[in-house]
């Protein structure tokens, strides 16, 4: 019975000393992702959810002690999701205009954007079907200059409308442009570039935070200005970027 | 005794105290003082501190300089420097490709990288950067023929502009880090500075102390020490803090009245040993010497006697010519009895017109001799009184061997011998002899 009763004491100090604390120790966050929006989040040939965004939320999380749980969505809903507390904060490039500063907490910019207009040959923008990605920043310009969207799900989905003939144009942003021009369903299709130089489609990349988690704005900003001193944010850059994020 | 370190005579006794100097020199209490030096010495350490503070803050500015603005923008001029390599890759490849297909997937890294708003941060950038997207544009749409030789002068300048990018972060650095280092430096001398201040200020404060507080305690310890109601009457420091003035000002009270006690004592002592009269020792004090020669005699063997003298005739001197003439009469006898006996001699007025004798180291036959010698010289010496009438008076004396015996019994058997000498007819000296009989001598 002694045996027994020193067992059972030495399972609980084990318990209590080995198992509670490492569980308690690190907090967890929710984090939205992206999900077929290479090169910023995608999921790999492993079936491994990766890309530069992906990448950085991990390195944030390892800077910050803290554990992240990835759960994606679609563009059209990360700043109403993190707005209304379902994540903690969103890895999505979200360029910061003042209707998302509104609504969300914003971190300082961890790198500064363009929109590159693809289309097939004498298609202008503003003309022919546009396919937009819903919810980000270049579908809230055509809409608001009356373009003629096709609203798609994910940047996965533009080279698919375009390669199927359901639109003659997009506009996306620089990093995931990067993706498109070199995806074969389109490269067939002989379509010409321009970068679009309007304000609106142009500026400082950032990622959104819970409203009611201001301290979590100041963790994440500290922790990308050492990635960004250290090197780890260039690493990551190098590995799907072909040119520096800045 | 006199006290250390004093230069003042010695003041005689019964002399009234000398009034203490008081010069007019202010005597600032010890905490004023100390406060003041404090405040002083915490005025100029805070200003110390302030001076030093501005260097502390500039290499703390610097340093913040350098973390928050200069190490990121050295970071992203790599990171540009970075960009306009990968812009003449580009562009080379545009120049190298086989195909317009090439040439145009080529052609849009450069034009992403040059429509990228990092390009416009420095001028010499964005003009370049224009300059080559126009150059491969116009290459790229069939405007131009590739011109090998502009583009390998624009790639070279771009590698340049490239390499100064990326070293201008670090001249940046180098120059804050000099300011930072000059202000280190700067502050080293004002540390060195500040430290030999401090030193000094602690070394006159020290002085200070030492000549205002110290010396003045270390002076009135002496003086304490020293301090006799004979001796020398302290004087106070002139430059002492108002606290040590005040102690040394009690203590020349304190000095002041010890010489009065001692006065006093002197008067109360001569009070209890001396007859008021004749002024010589009264009969209690007499018996204590008496009987500390006797001792001394008997220790050492040594020879003493024992005398008991009586004023003949002295009731009918009083009774016909006042007690004021007796008085007379008596304090005459006794400056008589100071004139003719030896220093040694013991001699008081035993009572009324009888006076005791001791004859330290002196044989009966001796003190037969001296006891004749102040019966002659009383004879020779008529007592003249105020209405200029002679008085004659004589005396008659006993004496004892005090040899071997002590002091009641030798004046007893001196106060026989008296009695003898006046039963004889009185002006003459009786020794009583060792046994109990007398021999009469003189007349």
């Amino acid at each position: 019975m002694a045996r027994i009763a020193i067992f059972h004491i030495f399972l609980a100090w084990a318990l209590v000393v080995g198992v509670m604390p490492a569980k308690a120790a690190e907090p967890v966050l929710r984090v939205a992702v992206l999900n077929h929006s290479p090169p910023m989040s995608y999921t790999d040939s492993s079936g491994v959810l990766t890309g530069f965004n992906v990448e950085i939320m991990h390195v944030l999380c390892e800077v910050m002690h803290v554990r992240c749980e990835p759960v994606s969505v679609t563009l059209d809903r990360v700043v109403d999701a993190v707005a209304a507390g379902e994540f903690d904060f969103a890895a999505v490039s979200l360029l910061a205009t003042p209707e998302r500063r509104a609504r969300v907490l914003m971190t300082r910019p961890y790198y500064r954007s363009i929109s590159v207009w693809f289309a097939r040959p004498g298609v202008r923008p503003g003309s022919g079907r546009v396919a937009l990605v819903k919810g980000g920043v270049q579908h809230r310009y055509a809409s608001a200059h009356a373009w003629s969207v096709v609203p798609v799900e994910s940047h996965d989905g533009i080279a698919v409308a375009l390669q199927q003939g359901a639109a003659d144009g997009t506009l996306l942003p620089m990093a995931t442009a990067l993706a498109l021009q070199q995806d074969a369903r389109v490269k067939s299709l002989g379509l010409t570039t321009a970068v679009l130089r309007d304000p609106e489609l142009a500026g400082d990349v950032c990622l959104s935070v819970n409203p009611r988690s201001p301290e979590l704005v100041d963790k994440l900003n500290e922790a990308i200005d050492l990635i960004k001193r250290d090197g780890r944010f260039d690493r990551i850059n190098s590995r799907f970027i072909p040119f520096r994020l800045q | 005794m006199r006290a250390k370190g004093s230069h003042l005579p010695e003041q005689a006794p019964g002399t009234p105290p000398p009034v203490i100097a008081e010069a007019r020199i202010r005597h600032w209490p010890a905490g004023t003082v100390l406060a003041g030096l404090g405040l002083v010495f915490a005025a100029i350490a805070a200003s110390l501190v302030m001076w030093l503070a501005v260097d502390q803050r500039l290499v703390k500015d610097v340093a913040l300089q350098l973390h928050d603005q200069t190490v990121p923008w050295t970071l992203e001029r790599q990171r540009l420097a970075r960009n306009l390599e990968e812009l003449r890759f580009g562009g080379q490849s545009v120049l190298t490709a086989s195909d317009q297909g090439g040439r145009e997937e080529a052609f849009f890294l450069v034009r992403v990288l040059a429509a990228h708003p990092s390009m416009g941060d420095d001028p010499r950038v964005a003009l370049l950067v224009a300059e080559v997207e126009s150059f491969l544009a116009q290459i790229v749409s069939g405007a131009s023929k590739p011109d090998l030789a502009r583009w390998e002068a624009m790639s070279n300048r771009l590698r340049l502009l490239a390499d100064d990018l990326s070293v201008e972060g670090g001249q940046r650095m180098t120059v804050e880090l000099a300011r930072m280092t000059d202000a280190m430096h700067q502050a080293r001398y004002k540390l060195l500075f500040n430290l030999i201040l401090v030193a000094v200020f602690l070394v006159s404060f020290l002085v200070i102390l030492q000549r205002f507080l110290i010396r003045p305690l270390q002076r009135i310890h002496a003086s304490l020490m020293t301090l006799d109601p004979h001796g020398p009457v302290p004087q106070p420091a002139p430059l002492a803090m108002a606290e040590i003035h005040v102690v040394e000002k009690a203590i020349v009270r304190f000095h002041e009245t010890l010489r009065e006690n001692e006065d006093v004592r002197r008067k109360l002592e001569r009070l209890a040993t001396t007859d008021s009269l004749t002024g010589l020792p009264n009969r209690r004090h007499f018996m204590g010497l008496a009987a500390a020669e006797m001792a001394r005699a008997a220790r050492y063997g040594r020879p003493i006697t024992v005398g008991i003298a009586d004023l003949d005739h002295f009731k009918q001197v009083n009774d016909r010519f006042g007690h004021s003439v007796g008085d007379h009469v008596l304090q005459v006898f006794a400056e008589l009895l100071a004139e003719t006996l030896r220093q040694t001699d013991l001699v008081c007025r035993y009572g009324g017109e009888e006076f005791a004798f001791i004859f330290p180291e002196t044989a009966p036959e001796e003190a037969m001799r001296l006891a004749g010698r102040l019966r002659l010289r009383l004879a020779e010496r008529p007592v003249v009184l105020a209405d200029g009438q002679v008085l004659s008076v004589t005396v008659s004396l006993g004496l004892a061997d005090g040899a071997g015996r002590g002091l009641e019994e030798c004046l007893a058997r001196a106060d026989q011998a008296l009695y003898e000498a006046k039963h004889q007819g009185r002006d003459r000296i009786v020794v009583a002899a060792a046994s109990d009989e007398r021999v009469p001598t003189s007349p």
